[in-house]
């Protein structure tokens, strides 16, 4: 009994012994020399959402930072996932926020109206804002500017253009859309309305969740930022989602919803454009990577390649060119942030302002994103990788473009993207005929009325 | 002397006495204790706090302020306009009062079946039950990929047999609207049934934990009734109405009760099947969702704890109600 007694209590200290070394070395593996703070150098606590192949590219970024600077040191924390918002809103709550945050939703009036995050004049000096202003593209500056203040910086606009098999459309006789009536007989000839089985492919398919980008190729505006109100009851507005209706009287609602929602059981995230479901999709500039690889798997197993292009969203008669709805990952500096400067330093770096074009070349050809600044397109390496990607010209040239819009940049946006989604996913998915004049009217007035509340607050 | 040493020693039993009282309280603080204080830090206060933040406005980065009546107010008028909490009310209640009385009608049937004497039968009681340990995340993604309404397996064994084929979570139609009445809405070969509705069937894939309760309940009977009923000539079916369903009230009141707290509160599953937006055009908006949004999206939390507080008004009516009304129905035995 006794001896069995000493060995249980050896094997319990042996036990404990062991689990104490694991602690220590496991402390030290975590606190490896790569991710400590050199002695004398501040650190900046960056918060972002990329991950996989995209996080690796960060995480470099972040490297040549640290090896080009004296006096900063990042350290990225990849918080994929969704409620990144509300991670960081809990951190600011609790006095501990990161020093630097990536966002991509519209909410950066939202947040500045609520003092969650600082203007850039309160980190930069005048003169670096005043030029920062010059230097970005219109787009990119329109993304981050509240009340002719810039509460970010963009790190890479997202532009969504039309993608075209071209393969698929020789097949009909047919050639890329130049015009809205070119795009609906291009629909119209692929999948004929009226067909009694269900259809197989689809020559185009407005996605409701678009209409932010139809609405200024038809040349509206959601939002007149001169009386801060909602325009929804527009001709211009009327006419784009009376167009996107008009598929739904074509092919009928539970046909759209049918055909959608077998996009998803491709397998993993194939584009539908490559399983020829459709000729034409509207997507954004990461398509690029995908039809290259789609590409060159074709031409390994000796299929015959077929060729895509990328083309502006056509237009209407009297509607706006190279327009559509434009988004990003902004960088935002967080109400309390320790080390607010350096975070600035490092947006720069990232983003090539102030002599840094090069090196934000080489990040925007390693993540294939589009830059925020003319100046960094017109960087040798860049301009290199454009040659090689004609595709991705397109998205450069819209990046430039006077015309593309984001989701107004005013106080309760998230709630007006909501909403203008849900009323065109409505207006498109009625049983009955939607009476779209009297639809867009109450959500005019429902957006207003949230929108002047949040406005009010604080 | 007698007399002293007695007293002296029933001053001591009391001191004794009084000792082992105060031992056997910190004993008792000591084990409570822990669970007291979450009551009053993770309960107590933020049921307190919750009415106060509904009287202001407060987006969680700047200190509260009072606003009076304003978020009632709000509530009010998006009452009046059949907008926002009111929209939400519509699609909670569809969703409760469909899929609650469904799963006990059907929970009670499969408890009557699987409780006969038959080969296999703790078989059938486990794959009936098992759905019920399944994450409600995995559960959801799962039923997502079986109601496709494109390439869906239901939807597939729904055509194969010449049968409607509905668009499920691609639709915002509802089966039980007048709209469901229209030719139009039974074109093109689908179905007026849409998100809630594939929602609901959700709901019933998980009733198991419901189904082990009435099996317990009915094990429960004394079997001396059915002998009595049987020698009396009634029949299997006369049996479960005079016999089963009487004895099982008390039971199915209990699950009637849950499952209503139980629906209007669900959240995780609509949260993903909606694209965390009540998606689509706001079918799937229900309050649980709404008061999430409200607080956390649109930073109106003092908003969100008046949808809290008008929830808990609500579900209170409704539990009343039917505490009140239980007595006309649920069997509680010989007094």
């Amino acid at each position: 009994m006794n001896t069995y007694s000493s060995i249980r209590g050896m094997l319990v200290i042996a036990s404990l012994f062991v689990l104490a070394i694991g602690l220590l070395v496991s402390q030290q593996l975590l606190t490896a020399s790569d991710t400590q703070v050199p002695d004398e150098r501040e650190e900046v606590v960056f918060w972002h959402f990329w991950g996989g192949a995209d996080r690796a590219i960060v995480e470099d970024v972040a490297r040549r930072f640290n090896e080009s600077q004296n006096d900063y040191f990042v350290r990225p924390i990849a918080m994929p996932g969704n409620n990144l918002d509300l991670k960081f809103f809990l951190s600011v709550t609790g006095g501990d926020p990161p020093d630097l945050l990536n966002i991509d939703d519209p909410v950066i009036a939202d947040w500045g109206h609520r003092g969650a995050i600082l203007a850039l004049d309160e980190v930069a000096t005048p003169d670096e804002v005043e030029r920062l202003e010059a230097w970005l593209f219109p787009a990119a500056r329109r993304l981050v500017t509240y009340q002719d203040r810039l509460y970010g910086v963009p790190n890479g606009l997202d532009i969504r253009a039309l993608y075209v098999n071209k393969t698929m459309l020789a097949r009909y006789g047919l050639s890329p859309p130049k015009t809205i009536a070119d795009l609906d007989h291009i629909a119209e000839t692929i999948a004929p309305p009226g067909q009694p089985a269900a259809f197989q492919h689809h020559g185009y398919l407005p996605d409701s969740r678009r209409i932010w980008a139809w609405g200024p190729v038809f040349g509206g505006q959601f939002y007149d930022s001169s009386d801060d109100h909602v325009t929804l009851t527009t001709p211009e507005i009327e006419a784009a989602l009376k167009w996107m209706v008009s598929y739904r009287d074509r092919y009928g609602p539970s046909e759209i919803a049918r055909f959608r929602h077998g996009d998803q059981s491709l397998p993993g995230k194939t584009f539908p454009l490559f399983a020829e479901r459709y000729a034409i999709v509207m997507d954004g500039q990461w398509r690029v990577r995908d039809i290259r690889a789609f590409q060159k798997s074709q031409a390994d197993r000796r299929e015959e390649v077929a060729q895509f292009d990328a083309i502006p969203l056509p237009m209407p008669p009297g509607g706006k060119p190279n327009a559509g709805w434009v988004n990003g990952n902004n960088f935002v500096i967080p109400q309390g942030a320790n080390a607010s400067r350096g975070a600035w330093e490092f947006i720069k770096f990232w983003c090539g302002f102030d002599g840094q074009e090069a090196s934000a070349a080489h990040t925007c050809v390693a993540g294939g994103w589009i830059p925020v600044s003319q100046h960094v397109v017109d960087e040798p390496s860049f301009q290199e990788f454009l040659a090689e990607e004609p595709l991705f010209r397109t998205f450069i040239e819209l990046a430039g473009s006077e015309n593309q819009y984001p989701v107004p940049v005013i106080p309760g946006a998230p709630y007006f993207n909501n909403e203008i989604k849900n009323l065109a996913e409505s207006a498109m998915s009625s049983s009955t005929e939607p009476d779209l004049p009297q639809m867009l009217k109450e959500a005019e007035t429902r957006i207003q009325s949230h929108i002047d509340r949040a406005r009010n607050e604080q | 002397m007698r007399h002293q040493a007695d007293t002296s020693g029933s001053a001591e039993t009391a001191s004794r006495e009084s000792r082992r009282r105060w031992r056997s309280w910190f004993t008792a603080a000591g084990f409570a204790g822990p669970w007291l204080l979450g009551l009053l830090a993770l309960f107590i206060y933020p049921f307190v706090v919750s009415l106060y933040w509904s009287f202001c406005q407060y987006d969680l980065i700047n200190p509260p302020r009072f606003a009076g009546l304003d978020n009632y107010e709000q509530l009010a008028s998006e009452f009046a306009t059949g907008t926002g909490i009111a929209h939400a009310l519509w699609n909670t209640s569809y969703y409760a009062l469909i899929s609650v009385p469904l799963s006990i009608v059907l929970g009670v049937g499969l408890a009557t079946l699987l409780s006969c004497d038959i080969r296999g039968q703790s078989i059938f009681r486990t794959l009936f039950y098992l759905p019920s340990v399944i994450p409600v995340v995995a559960a959801s993604i799962l039923w997502m990929w079986l109601l496709n309404p494109a390439d869906g397996l239901v939807n597939s064994v729904l055509g194969s047999l010449g049968l409607w084929q509905p668009q499920w979570f691609a639709s915002p139609a509802e089966l039980v609207s007048p709209d469901s009445f229209t030719e139009a809405a039974w074109a093109n070969n689908s179905a007026p049934i849409g998100s809630k509705d594939a929602l609901i069937l959700m709901s019933l894939w998980g009733m198991g934990n419901f189904m082990v309760i009435y099996l317990a309940a009915i094990g429960d009977i004394p079997k001396s009734l059915y002998e009595a009923a049987r020698i009396d000539g009634a029949g299997p079916i006369r049996r479960f109405i005079n016999i089963t369903l009487p004895l099982l009230t008390p039971i199915i009141f209990f699950n009637l009760v849950m499952g209503l707290i139980q629906s209007v509160q669900a959240f995780t599953q609509i949260y993903i099947v909606s694209e965390g937006r009540g998606a689509p055009a706001d079918s799937t908006l229900v309050i649980s969702l709404h008061l999430f949004l409200s607080a956390f999206q649109h930073l109106n939390m003092g908003y969100a704890s008046a949808v809290a507080w008008l929830l808990f008004v609500l579900l209170g009516i409704a539990t009343w109600f039917l505490f009140t009304t239980s007595r006309r129905w649920v069997y509680e035995g010989v007094r």
